[in-house]
């Protein structure tokens, strides 16, 4: 571990740590953070506030954190499955999947009058994710182009949210405007006993990623070379699709469609870390997404207050030029302009 | 078979599916020996040592490798003996030659696959065998395809293979750093007894730096023996279908 790796660790933790607690305490009731603290550990006993924070503010920053860094490393996972930087859930249409499907499982039980299971949830959207995924395949089988596999899923995105659209119009009307903000992309939605599921879900998902980043990796020099050193590539393929899957379908059941972090992200973790290892990269990555969705949920709260925007909405401005910049430097780069440590 | 082969190819056919590519190849190669496969594009020469690394199955016939047929070796257990370099380099922003060189120690590391103290060391001597210690902190895409190249192989001799597999190992080089690479090859496998296949266009450069040619056509072996008998114009003609009288002595070397 050299310095650079410490200072940006160390970096992104308090960054996280001071919009944790911003976020906890802003919104339409103010609370002092001495408060939160009497909160959490149980001193303070003023109902109201210890019900939105306990209620309402923790399940959502739990939510914000933990599916914001599941996301970028979802996203992480699908650029080194493509070899391609410009891979992510959303831009491949694998959010979008993963949403029609959750959205076809809710209006369904809906109109039969039963509330749907967090884990149901997860299910539906992982089959989602996982229908389009085989359609990304499927092409990226065709077309060596990555050009064509971008583009491909962006249609594929546009599709199945269309479809989604649909779905959500001819909900029942009492239910609409829960399904609308979710399938507009919103962490609003998160409560205590979700978190139960989110938190579990993506720990178990994690441990799996960081027990792939050695393959991955070997497979970052290229499928012939990793397979040369001994990596059995079949087995790091169904690992990284699954678990990509996964994550973006935790995503998708609980916070509906979150455009760029999975691309953003990992490539702004790439260029302050100064390193494309694994091993690294993971936890900077899930780091670095947990403080990017923080940062965009508190904006999303309060810019338009007490009207909330969604989440997608501020994280495509903070995230879309970040994609450009980064692709711009990573040519400059590529150009040989950057040399060395 | 005597002690010290390495390698040794019975009957071997080698392909795609059921499509055969080239078939019936046996040889067999010595440790600290040099063998140089040669033919025109298209003849088979990737296919053979993709065979060999087990990238793709035989379609029949067996390669065995120390005295084991490579079907029953492990993916992790080939790749300590058998390492390979191919005319692609990695595609790579942020890492390292060092970071390219240790993943040479992949069969050897752990479940992170952190380095030990001797995986270190070993990376450290591969560096210095290639001359690229002082690239260790160079980002790779920032070096020259020179540079590139033995920073590749310093990867796959850290590998220790007891067989080195080299699919064009110079192809996007020149000519100074090419034979500078075909040097650098076969002075480590006299030094180390590592035997050595690899597959090369220009021959009369392949036949400087090898023990042994092996010309492959129409897909079967067409012949093979010493690089000077190997070179005789008269069977280059004939390999490469080249019109009879249009090489002659001593402009071989100008052509390829």
């Amino acid at each position: 571990m050299n310095r650079r790796f410490i200072i940006s660790f160390a970096g992104l933790f308090a960054l996280l740590v001071i919009l944790a607690l911003l976020n906890l305490s802003m919104g339409s009731v103010r609370v002092e953070p001495g408060t939160i603290l009497g909160i959490i550990t149980g001193s303070e006993a003023d109902p109201v506030s210890t019900g939105i924070i306990k209620e309402i503010r923790i399940p959502r920053l739990i939510g914000a954190l933990i599916l914001g860094g599941a996301l970028s490393v979802s996203g992480f996972l699908l650029q080194t499955f493509f070899h391609n930087p410009l891979a992510g859930p959303f831009v491949l249409g694998i959010s979008s999947g993963a949403k029609l499907a959750v959205a076809l499982a809710m209006t369904f039980s809906l109109s039969a009058g039963f509330l749907l299971n967090s884990w149901v949830m997860i299910g539906a959207a992982f089959l989602g994710a996982m229908t389009v995924m085989l359609f990304i395949l499927a092409v990226s089988g065709v077309a060596k182009s990555s050009a064509v596999l971008i583009i491909c899923g962006i249609m594929a995105g546009y599709f199945c949210s269309a479809l989604t659209e649909l779905a959500v119009t001819f909900a029942d009307d009492q239910n609409i405007v829960n399904l609308h903000s979710w399938s507009q992309g919103s962490f609003s939605g998160i409560s205590r006993a979700n978190t139960g599921v989110i938190v579990p879900a993506v720990l178990i998902c994690m441990v799996f990623v960081f027990i792939i980043s050695k393959p991955m990796g070997a497979y970052q020099l290229g499928e012939a070379y990793a397979r040369s050193s001994g990596v059995s590539i079949t087995g790091l393929k169904i690992a990284l699709i699954i678990l990509s899957g996964l994550l973006s379908a935790v995503v998708a059941a609980f916070a509906g469609p979150v455009s760029f972090v999975g691309i953003a992200v990992p490539q702004l973790m790439k260029g302050i870390f100064k390193t494309e290892k694994p091993v690294f990269m993971i936890p900077a990555s899930f780091l670095g997404g947990a403080v990017f969705c923080l940062f965009c949920d508190l904006l999303a709260r309060l810019v338009f207050a007490p009207v909330e925007l969604s989440i997608s909405v501020v994280t495509s401005i903070f995230g879309a030029p970040v994609v450009i910049w980064v692709m711009l430097g990573r040519k400059r780069a590529k150009e040989g302009m950057d040399n060395g440590r | 078979m005597e002690d010290n082969t390495v390698l040794s190819l019975d009957g071997l056919c080698v392909g795609y599916g059921k499509k055969q590519v080239v078939s019936d190849i046996s040889f067999s190669i010595k440790a600290g020996e040099t063998v140089c496969l040669i033919g025109p594009n298209g003849a088979g020469k990737s296919t053979i040592l993709k065979t060999i690394a087990k990238m793709i199955p035989p379609v029949s016939g067996k390669a065995v490798l120390l005295g084991r047929d490579i079907r029953h070796i492990k993916e992790t257990e080939l790749a300590r003996n058998v390492s390979c370099m191919f005319p692609q380099v990695p595609d790579t922003l942020y890492l390292t030659c060092s970071d390219i060189v240790e993943n040479g120690r992949y069969p050897y590391t752990g479940m992170f696959g952190r380095l030990s103290g001797s995986d270190r060391d070993k990376v450290n001597e591969s560096m210095e065998a290639t001359g690229v210690t002082e690239l260790a902190g160079r980002y790779f895409h920032t070096l020259s395809d020179g540079q590139k190249q033995r920073v590749m192989f310093a990867r796959a001799i850290c590998q220790e293979p007891k067989l080195l597999l080299l699919d064009e190992p110079a192809s996007f080089l020149d000519i100074r750093y090419k034979l500078e690479l075909l040097e650098l090859i076969r002075k480590f496998s006299k030094e180390r007894g590592t035997a050595v296949l690899f597959s090369m266009h220009e021959i009369t450069l392949a036949g400087r730096t090898s023990d042994r040619m092996i010309a492959i056509k129409n897909g079967k072996v067409d012949s093979m023996g010493r690089p000077e008998d190997m070179l005789d114009p008269g069977h280059i003609e004939e390999l490469y279908d080249l019109k009879k009288g249009s090489l002659k002595d001593g402009m071989l070397n100008g052509i390829f």
